[in-house]
């Protein structure tokens, strides 16, 4: 089922795909284990969307406590922050561009502990994997 | 013809090629990522054809790029349109001094070659590359690292003195005392500063028989103390490491299913030792906690210095040799080394092993002077190098993955060794070198002032 971007029902399908998700669950087993790894994902609004968006995901130990849209670019829950053009997720959800090569490149900024995400990568990987199995509506 | 195919042979007594001449190999380096052919090879026979070379690339404005074996992976060692040397045939070897316990040799000469004309002797350059089939002029020109170079460095730091034709032709001598500045540009200077025409090579003294205990690590972390106690210890000679996987089936990654593996660490660690008195095993290995000890091997020294020949010969005889090789090696920082290892390797297939390999090797920071070698800070450090083999088809799926196995090694704090495949973007070259990019700008104007030697690699001067 086509699940339109940016609404409830993507980011429940988004848990539901994380927490099924065998390569997520020992990819992060020791994700957010004594640090925040709460993520926000920011859309930046671009030529491919002229609306952004933020998705708080909140992580812990190979599982996925909550997600939701929230308003803004940041968010006090938030560890750590991957944010990228609109048309950069697109390529990287549709699965046109690794997620790691966005992030290495610099297309993608992180904020948070960069050494903490760099030492997960495979972590953030399946998340991203996740929400690319989505079939989406953007 | 080419109408300047007859000036640069009356200039010559080398011989010169065109292109209906070339072979495949001269159109291409190990690597076999760049097909770039040039306008003429040239086999110099001498110091003298050298310089009349440079001087008929500078007046003609053409480029020149050397090669020994062109073991390079990048833009180096082939020549796009311009003269490319092949320095094969300068393999002279000249006395050897067994007082001050050094030989002079030509920049073609394989270091096989020499080991085994030094055997007579019992004389040995005190650091050998685990591949013997390369030359002493290309290895000096990138560095050149061995499994001793724990204690002695690298190659380009056992070299006494040195003949060097510059860019703009002037044949100099030049040692760590006499024109230093061009000495330590032309070490593991990728061949953008000087030709090296001579070198005078420091050798020790080799016992005739080693023994190497074969130990095997589950642990990435417990392999890597071990490592440190073993340099530390002052016991061994040789220390030798890489990752070996077994393969676990696939799993999900990114979207589809692929194999992947659990890592081991084999650790061979070395001692020379004369006939009739045997080391102490058990004195040796007190200490070290690996997950098994699988073998003890004794051989001849000069076995031991050639034990990857059959390696080498495997992959020729499979047929793998001929496979794309964009090998991406490192020196880590010790602190960040067992992070980076475990992600890199967590992404790597097992099937790397086939024609190719996973080095570790550990080293020491303070071992080596060369200017340009860069590793980073830190009195310990750790060599971890991917050395795939791959067919030509899967080149567009692995370059990419490749590329950020090599840009995360940066944000672990490495240096890129640069033999392999370096794709920098001018930034990341100038991150590389540090503080030394700006002497090094300077030395390339002052002694390649028309900028024709080993272009299209690094970008010393500014695109236009």
């Amino acid at each position: 089922m086509t699940l339109t971007f940016g609404t409830d029902a993507w980011s429940q399908a988004l848990v539901a795909e994380i927490n099924g998700s065998s390569e997520y669950r020992n990819a992060a087993a020791k994700w957010g284990d004594g640090f925040n790894g709460n993520v926000l994902l920011v859309f930046e609004a671009d030529g491919a969307s002229p609306k952004g968006h933020a998705l708080l995901v909140k992580l812990v130990k190979g599982a996925c406590l909550s997600a939701s849209f929230v308003p803004g670019s940041s968010h006090p829950e938030a560890g750590f922050g991957l944010r990228a053009p609109f048309s950069v997720w697109k390529d990287v959800l549709a699965r046109k561009t690794l997620a790691a090569t966005a992030i290495l490149t610099g297309k993608m900024k992180v904020e948070g502990d960069r050494m903490t995400l760099l030492k997960h990568t495979a972590a953030h990987r399946a998340l991203v994997s996740c929400a690319a199995a989505l079939e989406t509506d953007f | 013809m080419d109408k300047l195919y007859e000036p640069l042979v009356q200039l010559l007594e080398g011989t010169v090629r065109t292109p209906d001449q070339f072979t495949a190999d001269q159109l291409s380096n190990y690597g076999r990522i760049f097909q770039w052919t040039p306008r003429f090879v040239v086999h110099p026979r001498s110091q003298k054809d050298i310089v009349a070379t440079v001087a008929f690339c500078r007046s003609n404005k053409l480029q020149l790029a050397n090669r020994g074996s062109a073991h390079s992976q990048s833009q180096l060692a082939i020549s796009q349109g311009g003269v490319l040397l092949e320095m094969t045939a300068m393999n002279g070897i000249g006395a050897v001094d067994e007082k001050a316990l050094t030989v002079d040799v030509e920049p073609g000469v394989v270091w096989r070659d020499l080991t085994h004309h030094l055997k007579k002797w019992n004389l040995v350059p005190p650091v050998l590359t685990n591949n013997l089939g390369v030359t002493v002029g290309g290895t000096l020109s990138m560095a050149g690292i061995g499994v001793a170079s724990f204690k002695y460095g690298s190659q380009g730091d056992n070299v006494v003195e040195m003949d060097v034709v510059t860019g703009d032709g002037k044949v100099v001598t030049c040692s760590p005392e006499k024109n230093d500045d061009l000495f330590w540009a032309a070490i593991a200077g990728l061949g953008a500063f000087g030709i090296i025409t001579r070198a005078r090579l420091k050798l020790r003294r080799m016992k005739p028989m080693t023994r190497t205990y074969y130990l095997l690590y589950d642990d990435l972390r417990v392999f890597l103390d071990d490592a440190r106690l073993a340099m530390d210890s002052g016991r061994w000679d040789h220390l030798e490491s890489w990752g070996a996987p077994c393969a676990q089936g696939t799993r999900p990654a990114a979207g589809k299913r692929q194999v992947f593996a659990k890592w081991f660490y084999p650790f061979h660690l070395t001692v020379e030792y004369d006939p009739g008195s045997p080391p102490d095993d058990a004195a040796l290995l007190a200490g070290l906690r690996p997950y098994d000890n699988v073998y003890t091997d004794d051989c001849p020294t000069i076995d031991f210095l050639e034990r990857m020949v059959p390696v080498f010969e495997l992959w020729r005889k499979a047929g793998t040799w001929e496979f794309m090789h964009p090998w991406i090696e490192c020196i880590l920082p010790w602190e960040t080394a067992a992070d980076c290892i475990e992600q890199v390797l967590a992404d790597t297939p097992p099937g790397i092993q086939v024609g190719g390999h996973v080095l570790l090797w550990p080293a020491k920071g303070k071992t080596s002077r060369s200017k340009n070698f860069m590793v980073p800070e830190g009195d310990n450090l750790v060599g971890f190098g991917l050395l795939p083999a791959i067919p030509q088809k899967f080149w567009s799926e692995m370059s990419e993955r490749l590329e950020n196995v090599s840009r995360m090694m940066l944000m672990f704090g490495a240096k890129r060794y640069l033999s392999g495949w370096v794709n920098f973007t001018p930034d990341e070259w100038r991150e590389h070198f540090g503080a030394r990019w700006d002497e090094l700008v300077a030395l390339k104007r002052r002694y390649d002032p028309d900028s024709i030697l080993n272009p299209g690699f690094v970008p010393w001067t500014p695109a236009p």
